[in-house]
């Protein structure tokens, strides 16, 4: 049919309103992919926190409590584990790897946690991916610290920089483990996750920072234990806060996750990450929603600036809709080309919308990955991309609606007549 | 002899709640006629065209184009009789200004398939038959058809308007003081041509306009005023 070039000639002759439609409707769609994909690799890189870890176990608590604590390194654990437990639990026939993790200092409000070579061989995180060394090694000394990308980056820190842990984990601590301080023998790549803001510092360097602390104050005088004394002595600690388990075959998971639960010398819970994990996320999940309503509310005022330019255009328009009709055009033609506006404007909107929200995409991918550690990929739109703008341009069918039956409701009383 | 072009029987028009505005006794126009209808603001012009046109029916009489009774149509049906049969010429602005010279005239083409066979058999295609009418109506410069039309001179838009309505040979052209914006000299020549294309393709002409001089030019003249038997307030119209 003839009226999709001329909609199409009209709309050119109007080409700068058209265009600034155009445009408003291409940002909104652009906010709303935008959203949408970093919604999409939000949920993702969360749900990658952690992964590869069959369990988690701590004491008994809340299972989003001991996720938070254990892998989030927010709060604090209530109570600790025992060491002998980690010990027994570690030798269950199921469990092919077990990392202990203990928390409680900080430096200048950076967690602290004190583990084992193998976290950095068996941690992983997003799709199964291995903590990488950026710069230097694991732990070779006792007083050794392996630090986050983060922390590398806003304190400054370098390979052999020096830094004085402090008790507790608020940002100034009044109580600082001044006598041995640490030295920096790793930075670690950038994850995207709370393993770029730790400092991960062995087990025994942990220990060797409390082991002549009493009643949970530094000793005095003649019982302070320094450095280099704290050397010799057995640094094996008593307790760790929790432990995660990589067991020699997922089968074994709930297996493995009773008998921790019913674990006989002292109350523990074993949690799956997963399964906390979105526990978690449907906590967190209000705040992503509210951000898709807003964009998808955005495309709505952009359709609504459309309806205003196609309504606002009508009445200087009726001459163009009386020379159809006196060259034959029908009411119903005069709906049709108006709807074809609409229509044509929407999806000019859209295809402008994806354009530019994959070249923002594009320029943005090395700073949002450098920056906070989400690869946000270039990939075609999925099914769940189409339906949204297949939504959008029916939204803009039928709002075209309106001004299509105003000028067919026009055009009916106004005739063959022009007015001016 | 051919059925009459057009034929009006006793008409009354009135819309709903007010006076009746147009009220005609008896009015005929024969196939390949041209009257001269002299209509001034007010006389009920506005209403006798969108009668002819189909768009508005009368209240009580009988419309007849080409034999056809239009009150026996449905609205669509009037639309695309009109679209067939009849082309139109407007007093100015009459062109689509995104449009070129040629895809104006051409543009009933798209909305009537007789008037788009009928153009194609004598002349190839519709191209063929706009170019042929832009010849004849002395608008054969090339450069012409590439200008905008807004460009063009009101004479000359107002000689692709009447390729526009003549396109297709229509049975019935029906001009609205299409010489209004034209002066003395252009008027003449405009009227010229338009009879001259008028004759060779058998179209009848319906010229309405408030300017007395045109009227010797024409087969025959009436005055709608005293067609119009309905008392007409120029104010309510």
């Amino acid at each position: 049919m003839y009226l999709f070039p001329l909609a199409l000639r009209s709309l050119l002759n109007r080409r700068f309103s058209a265009l600034l439609t155009v445009l408003a409707i291409a940002l909104s769609v652009t906010l709303l992919l935008g959203v949408e994909k970093i919604r999409n690799e939000a949920r993702a890189s969360f749900a990658g926190t952690i992964s590869g870890t069959d369990l988690i176990v701590g004491p008994r608590t809340g299972s989003v409590q001991l996720l938070l604590y254990s892998v989030f390194r927010i709060g604090n654990a209530t109570s600790n584990m025992r060491w002998d437990s980690y010990q027994k639990i570690a030798e269950h026939p199921r469990v092919d790897w077990a990392i202990p993790i203990s928390l409680g200092d900080s430096h200048r409000g950076f967690k602290v946690m004190g583990t084992t070579d193998d976290y950095f061989t068996h941690f992983r995180h997003g799709r199964d991916r291995q903590l990488l060394f950026a710069e230097g090694r694991a732990f070779d000394d006792l007083y050794d610290a392996v630090i986050g990308a983060d922390i590398a980056r806003e304190l400054g820190y370098q390979l052999g920089s020096e830094l004085v842990l402090a008790h507790g984990t608020g940002a100034v601590s009044f109580v600082e483990h001044a006598d041995k301080p640490f030295q920096v023998s790793g930075i670690l790549a950038k994850t995207g996750t709370p393993v770029d803001r730790t400092i991960h510092i062995s087990l025994q360097g942990m220990e060797a920072l409390h082991v002549d602390w009493q009643q949970g104050m530094p000793a005095r005088g003649a019982a302070r234990v320094d450095a280099e004394q704290a050397r010799s002595l057995d640094l094996t600690p008593t307790t760790i806060t929790a432990m995660l388990l990589g067991l020699d075959s997922r089968v074994a998971t709930f297996a493995v996750q009773r008998d921790i639960n019913r674990f006989p010398s002292e109350p523990l819970m074993a949690v799956l990450p997963g399964v906390a994990l979105q526990e978690l996320w449907s906590l967190l999940g209000v705040a992503e929603q509210a951000l898709f309503i807003v964009s998808v509310f955005v495309v709505l005022t952009g359709l609504v600036g459309m309806l205003t330019a196609i309504l606002a255009s009508l009445n200087e328009r009726r001459r163009e809709m009386a020379i159809l009709r006196s060259v034959g055009a029908r009411p119903r033609h005069v709906f049709g080309l108006l709807l074809l506006e609409a229509a044509g404007l929407a999806l000019a909107g859209i295809l402008l919308g994806l354009g530019l929200m994959y070249l923002t995409v594009w320029l943005a991918q090395p700073v949002i990955l450098s920056r906070y550690g989400l690869f946000i990929p270039i990939t075609a739109p999925g099914l769940w991309d189409w339906s949204l703008l297949g939504a959008i341009l029916l939204a803009a069918i039928i709002m075209g609606c309106v001004p299509a039956w105003r000028a067919y409701r026009q055009s009916l009383i106004d005739g063959l007549s022009i007015r001016t | 002899m051919a059925e009459p072009v057009i034929q009006l029987e006793q008409i009354t028009f009135a819309w709903p709640g007010r006076a009746t505005l147009l009220d005609i006794d008896s009015f005929t126009l024969q196939a390949g006629e041209r009257v001269f209808l002299k209509g001034p603001s007010g006389s009920g012009k506005t209403t006798l065209l969108g009668l002819l046109g189909g768009v508005q029916l009368p209240a009580s009489g009988r419309i007849r184009l080409l034999g056809e009774d239009l009150a026996g149509m449905s609205g669509s049906a009037r639309d695309r009789f009109r679209a067939d049969h009849t082309g139109y010429i407007f007093q100015m602005f009459n062109l689509l200004p995104y449009l070129s010279v040629v895809e104006n005239i051409t543009l009933p083409c798209h909305f009537s398939s007789r008037r788009q066979q009928r153009a194609s058999q004598r002349h190839g295609s519709v191209q063929a038959a706009a170019l042929h009418l832009l010849a004849h109506l002395g608008l054969d410069q090339p450069a012409l058809h590439k200008q905008p039309v807004t460009e063009l001179s009101i004479g000359q838009q107002q000689r692709v308007a009447a390729a526009r309505a003549l396109i297709g040979s229509p049975e019935l052209i029906i001009a609205d003081e299409p010489t209004s914006a034209l002066d003395a000299d252009t008027r003449e020549v405009f009227l010229q041509l338009l009879f001259s294309e008028c004759e060779a393709l058998g179209s009848s002409l319906l010229f309405v306009s408030h300017d007395a001089a045109l009227e010797p030019l024409f087969d025959r003249s009436l005055s709608l005023r005293e067609l119009n038997r309905a008392v007409v307030n120029p104010e309510v119209i």
